[in-house]
């Protein structure tokens, strides 16, 4: 099956800088979770999770190559059907974990369907909007988009998990975006979202309503803009983090040797802050070699992008790619301190099997739209 | 194929562009955080770590000006271990070692030392000799703590100027706040690296700043004198029961203040327990009218302006009139008759004073009043000093000037007063009033040297010289003869001020006050006395404040060495008598006492009760004349702390019954000890009050560590 043709239509490039990305944050991974081992356990436990997890990840993508991508339109409603149900039933049934409902565990596994969501959102979406070429020329069309997206949307926003939402957003975008709206259509969603968000902060920070957003949650979302104001509870992670990044300068205090890290002043160092362990142990240095990593994957992703043979793949590969790079705005603006605290994952390098998985799995999608970019006859 | 349209392609670019807009922010932004503010943030991440132990500096000393204790720091050591540290040596040797010289036993210094914590008291307030054997052996992640507490050990001595430290070591109050920055020293620190819980990690970063001891601050007072002071203090308030009483004792040569007290007073080392109104220091915080004392300032300033002369002739009919008020003096309806200026002085004639402070007018009379210091703070190194009030210049009336000049109308400070007065026994120059003498750092170097300060010439030598000889005729002769002192010339003026209260003067209250000073012609001391409203019945200065003022400066005049040069007509007076060796009768019985005085050539004194002499004053070895008074002070046997005296119980938890027994034997208290090993209960809480030969009921049981948290 996989002949010459296939091996010379496979993106190397991009299947490289995935195994690098991953490596770095497995290095990465076992500095943040040394510290916190030091007192008896397996030290590597979580570094060796995590290679499992994408071990799995990689069998996951030869699973997907195997598949045609164009047959996605086939199981586009089977798809979206069970993504809903799923979300559903974790509203319903999951697991709270940090004040999240967001988990559902199988054994002694837990899974975290709004990763998964993600790309099955990604994928029916593409499939949707592949059949809507040419038709989204008035505002008016636009509405059946709002209804398809925004159905899994809410219903993980109500989990509550406003940071996996805000990625919903720019995925939304993206893909519109690239399938053809009317880029004047796009900023007046953005001006109506801005006010509605604007008029709920004013609402509930002015006038003191309580409502949509509890006290505590409006505290989270907005201390990132002065975190000295409750430096010890709500202003910590932000502080922390930012101390730690800071405290890094150009070459870092070098691997292991964070002593933000080490001594656990910086708090949930294996999964959203992990950026800023880079930034403390390996420096600004560090931090560069981690986004000219992400670059050569968001560029490798945009040619993807561009070379696929239809409208279909192009959407997939823009998803996928507006989906990466929406993590890694939300989740190092957080670490940097001008985004508020909404707990995402760092692609490839937060500790998490389903996030792996599911990041893995849009790899593999990539690859797929890239390996049947000719049609190819068999 | 064409892969796809150009459309599609040119907006995948678009979004690429914006992607990439967006990043090359966020890389702004992170550039800012590690470079812009880079420096500052690692401070932050050091000081997240680090864990700060202070370590008290021990506070210095006040001492009188011959070096006598009046505050002391008592310290003691404290042994502590960084377990961090311990761990990161030989644990089990560290522990063989501190176990045996600290007498303890191997197991349980060996839990302390090891403990889960980064810092553990192993042994607190341990003898010096002890800890300097462990600190010669330099045992790892073992150190010793100085710790240190405030002992006022003349008791209310000198209380209000002393002042009084908080429970951190903190003035409050008096000297202990003003000397504030000399005393406190610098604190040292440990500096030990923590993790986020505080808790300890290996190959922690560990650093000891020592700290630097406080300086010493030497008084200008004499410790002696001081103590007349506060004997005289105490006995004007069991005759006279007043309102507040203060006596000042200055060095009219160097401004140097050799005793100041005042009542009420209170006990520094046991400040809570008395009113805040205590704690006033009335000697520059009370401002009072001054009577007859001022009319000194009065002929000074009329003297120097040659407005009126010795020989100057008065008529007293027994009133003044000014304006449409009629002034009265106090020998009214009485009168004084014709006088010399002499004797307008010697009998303090207020009607005379009207007269005088006339002639010499509003202008040229404040000229005096503000060259003497009135109305303005002297600049003492003492806190909360008191104005004076004076009616302003511009709204002065003759009225006013007529009672001014007889010390109505005008309020001053008791130290004003006694500084004014001063500077004409020093030949008409004003001087600063001292109190602090010098300072001085742990070696005793001298770091700061207070020396006397001439303000200004007030009056020519000649006018004060002048005045010093009616002044002595005030005393030989005059309204001050109760102050009169066998064998010294004294100089002095009585005052006795009716009290202002609304609507007028207040019947039945007086300030009675004597001023002077003496010898009249090199005078070694200036002292007032004031008693502010005494006990109805006796008011007149001249009652009330020579006596004491004689009595002061009769045994402060022999303790200054000064002999006294009876004149011609004293030594008829008197045979001659021959100077006698004060024997030492403290702690004998009372009778073995009067005996051995008896035989001495002396008589005996006796105050307070019992049978047993406690003290004495003087103390042996003075050379007092043959038939002279020696206070014995009676109390009960056990500690030459006379009785009734106020013992405050020391915190005695975690002592041996040996050091127990030691500590409240040193205080005259006795130990009533119940079971055995170190104390754990004491039946009179730490801070209780006890007359001193009481009981103390102590518990004690054998040592049990509880481990630490």
């Amino acid at each position: 099956m996989i002949d010459r043709r296939a091996i010379r239509n496979f993106d190397f490039t991009l299947l490289i800088t995935i195994i690098l990305i991953v490596v770095y944050g497995l290095i990465i991974l076992s500095s943040a979770t040394h510290a916190t081992m030091t007192r008896g356990g397996d030290a590597d436990i979580y570094v060796k999770k995590q290679a499992l997890s994408f071990v799995l990840g990689l069998v996951g993508i030869g699973i997907i190559l195997k598949i045609d991508y164009v047959r996605f339109a086939k199981y586009a409603k089977f798809i979206y059907a069970m993504n809903v149900m799923l979300l559903v039933f974790v509203r319903f049934f999951g697991e709270e974990q940090k004040g999240a409902q967001s988990w559902i565990s199988i054994g002694s596994f837990n899974l975290q369907p709004s990763e998964f969501a993600k790309i099955a959102m990604i994928v029916t979406f593409a499939v949707y909007l592949a059949g809507k070429e040419g038709k989204l020329t008035k505002f008016r069309d636009l509405i059946p988009t709002f209804i398809f997206f925004g159905v899994p949307m809410m219903l993980i926003i109500l989990q509550p998990d406003l940071g996996t939402g805000l990625v919903f957003i720019g995925i939304y975008f993206g893909m519109m975006f690239v399938a053809g709206a009317k880029p004047s259509h796009l900023m007046v969603l953005v001006l109506i979202g801005a006010l509605l968000v604007g008029g709920i902060l004013t609402a509930q920070l002015a006038f003191g309503f309580e409502k949509p957003l509890k006290p505590y949650q409006l505290d989270r979302l907005t201390i990132f803009v002065d975190p000295y104001k409750d430096p010890k509870d709500t202003g910590y992670h932000v502080i922390q983090s930012m101390v730690s990044l800071g405290s890094g300068g150009l070459w870092g205090k070098g691997l292991y040797q964070g002593t933000q890290t080490r001594l656990n002043f910086l708090p949930e160092q294996k999964n959203d802050f992990i950026f800023s362990v880079v930034g403390e142990e390996l420096g600004f240095a560090g931090v560069i070699v981690l986004l000219a990593l992400f670059y050569m994957f968001v560029f490798r992703g945009i040619r993807i992008a561009m070379k696929s043979k239809d409208l279909l793949g192009t959407l997939l590969a823009t998803g996928i790619v507006s989906m990466i790079v929406f993590h890694l705005l939300v989740n190092i603006g957080m670490a940097a301190g001008i985004m508020p605290i909404t707990g995402i994952p760092l692609p490839f390098f937060s500790y998490g099997g389903s996030s792996m998985l599911a990041n893995m799995m849009g790899v593999g999608i990539l690859l797929d739209v890239y390996l049947r970019r000719q049609v190819l006859t068999f | 194929m064409q892969a796809t349209s150009i459309v599609i392609r040119k907006r995948v670019t678009r979004l690429f562009i914006i992607v990439g807009v967006v990043l090359c922010l966020l890389i702004g932004r992170l550039a800012w955080i590690q470079f812009v503010r880079g420096e500052e943030l690692k401070e932050k991440a050091k000081l997240n770590r680090m864990d700060d132990i202070p370590i008290p500096a021990e506070r210095g000393a006040i001492y009188d000006r011959n070096g006598e204790e009046l505050v002391v720091s008592i310290s003691s050591d404290s042994v502590c271990a960084f377990p961090p540290l311990v761990k990161d040596g030989d644990p089990e040797k560290t522990a063989r070692e501190v176990a045996r010289v600290l007498g303890m036993k191997y197991e349980t210094v060996y839990k302390r030392i090891t403990n889960n914590t980064n810092f553990e008291y192993i042994k607190r307030r341990v003898d010096p000799e002890i800890t300097q054997e462990l600190k010669e052996l330099d045992l790892p992640g073992i150190d010793i703590i100085e710790e240190s507490k405030r002992s006022y050990s003349k008791g209310k001595l000198a209380s209000h100027i002393l002042g009084f430290v908080g429970y951190d070591n903190k003035g409050l109050d008096g000297l202990e706040v003003k000397m504030d920055e000399y005393l406190s020293g610098t604190q040292g620190r440990i500096v030990i690296e923590k993790d986020a819980r505080g808790r300890q990690i290996p190959q922690a970063l560990h650093e000891r700043i020592p700290p630097i001891p406080g300086n010493n601050v030497w008084l200008t007072l004499d410790e002696t004198i001081q103590y007349f002071v506060e004997r005289e203090l105490d006995n004007i308030v069991t005759q006279y029961e007043p309102k507040s009483a203060v006596i000042i004792v200055m060095n009219p040569e160097t401004g140097a203040i050799l005793g100041m007290g005042s009542r009420p007073d209170y006990d520094p080392a046991d400040y809570g327990k008395y009113p805040e109104q205590n704690r006033r220091n009335m000697a520059i915080q009370l401002n009072y009218e001054p009577g007859s004392t001022f009319k000194i300032i009065t002929s000074a300033a009329a003297l120097e302006e040659g407005t009126v002369k010795l020989d100057d002739r008065f008529y007293d009919p027994g009133y003044a009139t000014v304006g449409d008020r009629r002034i009265k003096c106090w020998k009214y309806p009485q009168a004084h008759g014709a006088q010399s200026f002499e004797e307008v002085v010697m009998n303090s004639c207020n009607t005379g004073f009207v007269e005088v402070g006339l002639e010499l007018g509003g202008e040229r009379f404040y000229r005096y009043i503000n060259a003497f210091g009135f109305g303005q703070k002297t600049g003492i190194n003492l806190s909360g000093e008191g104005k004076g009030i004076l009616i302003p210049q511009k709204d002065i009336k003759p009225v006013n000037i007529a009672t001014i000049a007889m010390g109505q109308s005008i309020s001053v400070t008791p130290l004003q007063l006694i500084t004014a007065i001063s500077a004409v026994a020093n030949d008409g120059i004003l001087m600063k009033p001292r109190i602090i003498e010098k300072i001085t750092d742990g070696k005793g170097n001298v770091v700061e040297e207070y020396t006397p300060e001439p303000v200004r010439q007030v009056v020519s030598k000649e006018t004060a010289r002048q005045l010093s000889l009616i002044l002595e005729k005030v005393v030989n002769s005059g309204t001050g003869k109760n102050a009169y002192l066998e064998g010294y010339r004294v100089a002095g003026k009585t005052g006795t001020a009716q009290k202002a209260g609304p609507g007028g003067y207040v019947q039945g209250k007086y300030v009675a006050s004597f001023a002077g000073f003496a010898p009249a012609d090199d005078p070694k001391i200036a002292l007032l006395v004031l008693v502010d409203e005494p006990k109805p019945g006796m008011y007149y200065g001249g009652q009330l404040a020579a006596p004491v003022f004689k009595n002061i400066s009769k045994d402060t005049l022999r303790y200054l060495n000064i002999t006294p040069e009876l004149s011609e007509e004293e030594i008829e007076n008197r045979e001659e008598q021959a100077q006698v060796l004060v024997p030492d009768v403290v702690n004998t019985a009372l009778e073995d006492a009067q005996v051995i005085l008896r035989e001495a050539g002396l008589k005996a004194r006796i105050e307070g009760e019992g049978s047993w002499i406690n003290n004495q004053q003087p103390k042996a070895g003075a050379k007092i004349p043959a038939g002279s008074e020696v206070i014995i002070y009676l109390g009960q046997r056990g500690g030459n702390i006379p009785e009734g005296q106020e013992r405050t119980v020391p915190d005695l938890t975690g002592m041996t019954m040996r050091e127990a027994g030691q500590l409240l034997g040193s205080l005259g208290l006795q130990l009533n000890p119940e079971g055995t090993g170190v104390v754990v209960e004491q039946k009179l809480p730490p801070g209780t009050k006890l007359k001193s030969g009481a009981e103390v009921t102590v518990v004690f049981s054998p040592p049990v560590w509880e481990p630490s948290p």
